[in-house]
């Protein structure tokens, strides 16, 4: 019987960590409650207990690697000589519902922290229908994966079941992996992220601080974790709440089947977020994000307070649909490193790049945020990136909404952030030189002064 | 009810014992219907000058007899009789306070608590009172050895129309009492041998403990530890531990074994899901098994792990101090149960 | 020396004693005719003794009785309407249904009960003489129990523990000649229960408990002493059960002549009426007008019974304990 050790969920709004260093030695004794790997989270370190006595079998995720919540970093066993197979024990892992099972075909480890929900909008079921066990009576079986999962506690059931919850979404953290009320309570949390749009689509919302509303939209393929500085920033002004929306296909959100996900699409989305917030609000897109967002502002005007919009466009650009398509390509083949180490160059600077340190750095902060997208989510919002026609120039000049343009000198993929200055004569703008398409992240410092700036002002 | 259900005075470290003295002497004082009687409560008051009385086989007594030379009776070891007689004195208009030298001798005289004392108010129609306080001794850890060192409440508590206390420290064991005496019912008020002659704070004057209110004596989230009598103590050394582990465990005191605040119960299985009882009684048909069926039947939902029993073994009580304290349930072995919930 | 009834005390000790008869005759009948259940052990034959004792006995004395106790709750003037209608396990009864027989009490009357346990109503009656002693009432207690309870442990310790303290206490021993169903004989060595109280240095007196007078005579010594502050006393009442141990007994272990000889000369009620009516003391006429009475109100409680409600079953809980009703059920 092997135990499971797991990136740790420490708070609502941490999607991953990065494991800083393993302390043993695989083969190494490990008794119940020593350190058996020290994670980083949000620039803390934090030290993991184990959770049984044993041997450190076998690490899944290397020192200085990151990875979402709930992925399965390593293993225990009880003696060092007991049979181990590492690849069954982590797709058991991930079967029992650590996270969702990444949808079919998709190479990248999974969003395991992110809840599967029943309902056949998720691309995977999360059962392999091949586990199930071909002597049982599938007839009289209602839940023949809950038949050799671990136990749940009456408080978790009666939890469960007051809030709507199949348990056989959930995996346990108690005793013998039961599922306690504190694993149902921490699905609830992550659940609760879920609003639902638009004909019963659900999509996730990530939420922090209290105060104004200020929703951010992500660029194409990257989730929430893209604006991890700007949430933190706006979050921590004391005055607002931060909401991360992941866009169709993005993180937990439903991936409705669909040949494209059209930009006017997004913005409708975006504005049944904005419908129940019940005050106006901020609205802060990047790229793609700002693109939902301009279509947005011009849609419902009266709900949006002011508007940020970072390294955005008016149409796609031949360069932009080419990396766009690269990206497509590398993520159904080659996976979320592979996927980020191709994108490097287009999304960050020369002066960014130069750094050896730095750059890897920035390329593990655009893994997480690539790791929520699955092939079939990019290549939907691809198509609809391609198709969008731009918002007529008549409408984007009488827009009333207060605006700041974020533009980037060194762009590689919307040098255009001038122009649609141009095209909204209200709008303040703001050109960040030396600074690649991904400025948020790269230069952050300068994108967050320049938003709560803005935001202060209106 | 005269007195205060709040402490009045100024609290003083001192045993249990004389918490319980102190209670006697007040309720006798405050009522002339209260009489003591038991074997050697006396203990020859009345024996010519330079000897000084027994005061009872823990001395808790002592003294009392001076002060109410015609209300403290030295009976005969007839527990049969001095039961029953204190059922009729009961119903007849006294208020007497018996001591049962230890509840292991009820095998003698269990018949005026089993078909007299508690039924009468029930069988007669509702018009009896039975004022009546059954004091004893119980529980193991001085070396009494099998007929002296049971804890047999859940005897008591298992018969409808009883009632039965159990303190965990001197101001519960004054306060409890001076209920108990003041109380309409039959009460058994079980001095475990644990706690007698451990010292602690205890105000003075008139008060009383409410009978059939439990009473959180230790605020945690993680895990709650049920005690009675002297387990309260293990419990709470136990939770000092699992602390220093980072485990909050809540301690609740019973104090009255019946009727049983099952509400309190619920409460702290509300407040953390994770429910280890304590009980010095032999497990089968106990207090213990009671508050998990409990658990299981009224707080079901709650439970956020499974209910484990930490008690005495299933065998009399060994006489050797190595079998003893295997028999004992202790703070190690509550802290063992606790982890296994976490 | 116990005086000589008075007429007054006659008549009452007839009434009580045709009283208790009758109820335990209709009892018979009801039982027999299927109206009324559960265990009923009936007083017949041995009345004059409660009749002659409780005419002693005043409201302030205390008695404890007995599983065959019916004849000690009418003497003792608990209500003959309520005792029938406990017996039907109505809300009207004296115990509001609760106790039925063998539990009968009305402690407002200072009847302790009647009780299930042989030998229980020992200390209890020890315990009420307690209270008369330490609180100077007055009163004194009076024990009624029978042969079988002289062997029980409570007898022996409530007998010394009451001698010891010089306490007013009658224990009056029925002596009916059977256990249950067993000759005492059988499973007492002494001759005279009464000589138990030599163990405890106790005085002890014998009467014959069909003869109301006699009795009258033994109880008044025996009250008068624990009254006078003189101490317990032991009166053995040599009597004979003549019915069954409870209604519906078959009897089959007893010889029927031994029951016919004690019916046919020795019933307690035909030796009072020939007494009082050859000494002039009650005329027959006298008689005749309570036995109409009697049979009178017997008929009455039967049918108040009858048409009395029974309790809610809601009410299950009430009365367990003297502070909260709500507590019964934990």
């Amino acid at each position: 019987m092997a135990t499971p050790i797991a990136m740790p969920k420490l708070g609502m709004t941490m999607q991953e960590g990065t494991v800083v260093e393993w302390p043993r030695a695989v083969g190494a004794a490990v008794e119940k409650g020593d350190i058996v790997v020290v994670i980083e989270t949000e620039k803390t370190q934090v030290d993991v207990e184990a959770t049984a006595s044993g041997v450190l079998r076998h690490l899944y995720v290397a020192a200085g690697e990151t990875a979402p919540c709930g992925t399965l970093l390593g293993a225990l066993t009880a003696t060092g000589t007991e049979p181990f197979d590492a690849d069954a024990f982590r797709r058991e892992h991930e079967r029992a519902g650590a996270g969702a099972a990444p949808p079919a075909g998709a190479a990248a480890p999974g969003d395991a922290g992110t809840p599967r929900r029943a309902g056949a909008q998720r691309a995977g079921s999360g059962r392999d229908p091949a586990r199930t066990d071909p002597g049982r009576d599938q007839g009289s079986d209602p839940d023949p994966a809950r038949m050799d999962a671990a136990p749940v506690t009456p408080a978790a059931r009666a939890l469960a079941r007051g809030l709507g919850i199949t348990l056989a979404d959930i995996a346990g953290t108690g005793p013998g992996g039961r599922v306690t009320k504190e694993d149902v309570a921490a699905f609830a949390a992550r659940r609760e992220r879920l609003v639902a749009v638009r004909d019963g689509v659900m999509l996730e919302v990530l939420r922090e601080g209290d105060g104004d509303p200020v929703v951010f939209l992500p660029g194409f393929g990257v989730g929430a974790a893209s604006f991890a500085p700007q949430l933190h920033a706006v979050a921590c002004a004391g005055t607002f709440r931060a909401l991360a929306l992941h866009p169709r296909g993005i993180g937990a959100s439903d991936a409705p089947a669909a040949e494209a996900y059209a930009i006017a699409e997004g913005a409708g989305d975006a504005a049944a977020l904005l419908a129940t917030l019940g005050a106006r609000a901020h609205v802060v897109g990047a790229s793609l994000g700002a693109a939902i967002a301009l279509e947005l502002a011009l849609r419902v005007p009266d709900r949006v307070r002011s508007l940020t919009l970072v390294t955005p466009f008016l149409h796609a650009g031949p360069r932009l649909r080419s990396v766009a398509a690269g990206w497509c390509a590398v993520a159904r083949h080659g996976g979320v490193e592979t996927l980020s180490r191709t994108l490097l160059p287009w999304l960050f600077s020369e002066r960014a790049l130069a750094d050896d340190a730095g750059r890897e750095r920035m390329r593990r902060g655009l893994a997480a945020a690539l790791s929520v997208a699955p092939p079939d989510t990019l290549d939907r919002w691809a198509a609809g990136m391609a198709a969008w026609p731009g918002p007529p120039s008549a409408e984007l000049r009488g827009l009333q909404v207060p605006t700041l343009v974020i533009a980037a000198g060194a762009d590689l993929l919307t040098p255009h952030g001038d122009a649609l200055a141009r095209a909204i004569p209200r709008a303040t703008v703001r050109v960040l030189a030396d600074v690649g398409h991904a400025a948020a992240s790269e230069a952050s410092d300068a994108v967050n002064e320049a938003l709560l700036a803005h935001l202060a002002r209106h | 009810m005269s007195a205060a259900s709040l402490p009045a005075g100024e609290p003083r470290a001192i045993p249990t014992a004389f918490a319980i003295a102190e209670a006697l002497r007040i309720a006798m004082a405050s009522d002339p219907d209260v009489i003591l009687m038991g074997e050697d409560v006396a203990g020859g008051g009345l024996r010519p000058e330079g000897t000084e009385e027994i005061g009872g086989i823990m001395s808790v007594t002592r003294g009392l007899v001076g002060q109410f030379p015609d209300r403290v009776l030295d009976t005969p070891i007839s527990e049969m009789g001095i039961l029953g007689a204190a059922v009729g004195a009961a119903v007849t208009g006294l208020r007497p306070v018996i001591e049962l030298m230890f509840i292991d001798f009820l095998g003698t005289c269990l018949d005026p608590l089993l078909n007299q004392a508690s039924k009468f108010r029930y069988m007669f129609g509702g018009k009896a009172r039975v004022p009546l306080t059954v004091r004893t001794v119980t529980g193991a850890g001085l070396q009494a050895a099998a007929q002296h060192s049971q804890s047999l409440y859940w005897m008591t508590a298992g018969i409808p129309g009883l009632k039965t206390v159990i303190p965990s420290n001197a101001a519960d064991a004054k306060g409890l009492l001076l209920a108990a005496i003041r109380c309409d019912d039959p009460v058994v008020f079980c001095e475990p041998k644990g706690i007698l002659f451990v010292a602690s704070d205890v105000p003075e004057g008139d008060y009383e403990v409410p009978i059939g209110r439990a009473k959180v004596v230790r605020r945690g989230s993680d895990v709650s530890l049920v005690g009675m009598g002297a387990t309260v103590g293990m419990a709470l050394a136990a939770a000092a531990d699992l602390e220093r582990d980072g485990v909050s465990a809540e301690v609740l005191d019973l104090r009255s074994l019946a009727p049983l605040d099952e509400d309190a119960i619920l409460e702290t299985l509300g407040r953390t899901g994770r429910l280890v009882v304590v009980d010095e009684a032999t497990p089968r048909c106990s207090i213990a098994s009671d508050v998990a069926a409990l658990c299981v039947d009224r707080g079901f939902d709650l439970l956020n792990a499974p209910v484990r029993r930490v008690t005495a073994a299933m065998c009399p009580v060994p006489f050797t101090r190595v079998l003893e304290e295997a028999y004992m349930p202790s703070p190690a072995r509550i802290v063992e149960a606790a982890r296994a919930l976490l | 020396m116990t005086r000589p009834p008075t007429t007054e005390v006659l008549q009452v000790a007839y009434r009580t004693m045709r009283t208790i008869r009758s109820f335990e005759e209709a009892l018979v009948a009801l039982v027999t005719q299927g109206r009324l259940g559960g265990f009923l052990h009936t007083y017949v034959g041995q009345e004059a003794i409660a009749a002659a004792v409780c005419a002693h006995l005043g409201e302030h004395d205390h008695v404890a009785s007995t599983h065959r106790g019916h004849g000690h709750c009418i003497a003792k003037g608990v209500d003959v309407r309520g005792m029938m209608a406990e017996l039907f396990g109505r809300r009207t009864g004296t115990c509001g249904g609760r106790g039925g027989s063998m539990h009968i009490a009305d402690l407002g009357k200072g009847m302790l009960g009647a009780n299930g346990i042989v030998g229980a109503g020992i200390p209890l009656a020890t315990g009420a003489a307690l209270t008369a002693k330490l609180k100077r009432t007055g009163g004194v207690a009076v024990a009624f129990f029978g042969d079988g309870a002289s062997n029980q442990g409570a007898f022996h310790e409530s007998l010394n523990m009451a001698a010891n303290w010089s306490l007013p206490a009658v224990y009056v021993c029925e002596n009916n000649g059977w256990g249950e169903f067993t000759p005492t004989a059988f499973v007492v060595p002494v001759k005279d229960i009464a000589e138990r109280a030599r163990a405890y240095a106790m005085h002890a007196l014998i009467a014959d408990g069909m003869d109301f007078f006699d009795v009258y005579a033994q109880a008044g010594e025996a009250i008068a002493r624990a009254r006078g502050g003189a101490g317990p006393s032991l009166l053995e009442c040599k009597t004979y059960r003549f019915l069954g141990h409870y209604v519906g007994d078959p009897l089959v272990y007893r010889a029927k002549h031994e029951a016919d000889d004690w019916i046919r000369h020795r019933d307690p009620l035909r030796l009072f009426e020939a007494r009082v009516t050859r000494e002039g003391l009650l005329t027959e006429s006298n008689l005749r007008a309570i036995d109409v009475d009697v049979a009178a109100l017997v008929a009455d409680a039967v049918a108040r019974a009858q048409d009395a409600p029974f309790p809610d079953a809601g009410e299950l809980l009430h009365g367990v304990f003297a502070t909260s009703d709500a507590e019964g059920a934990r």
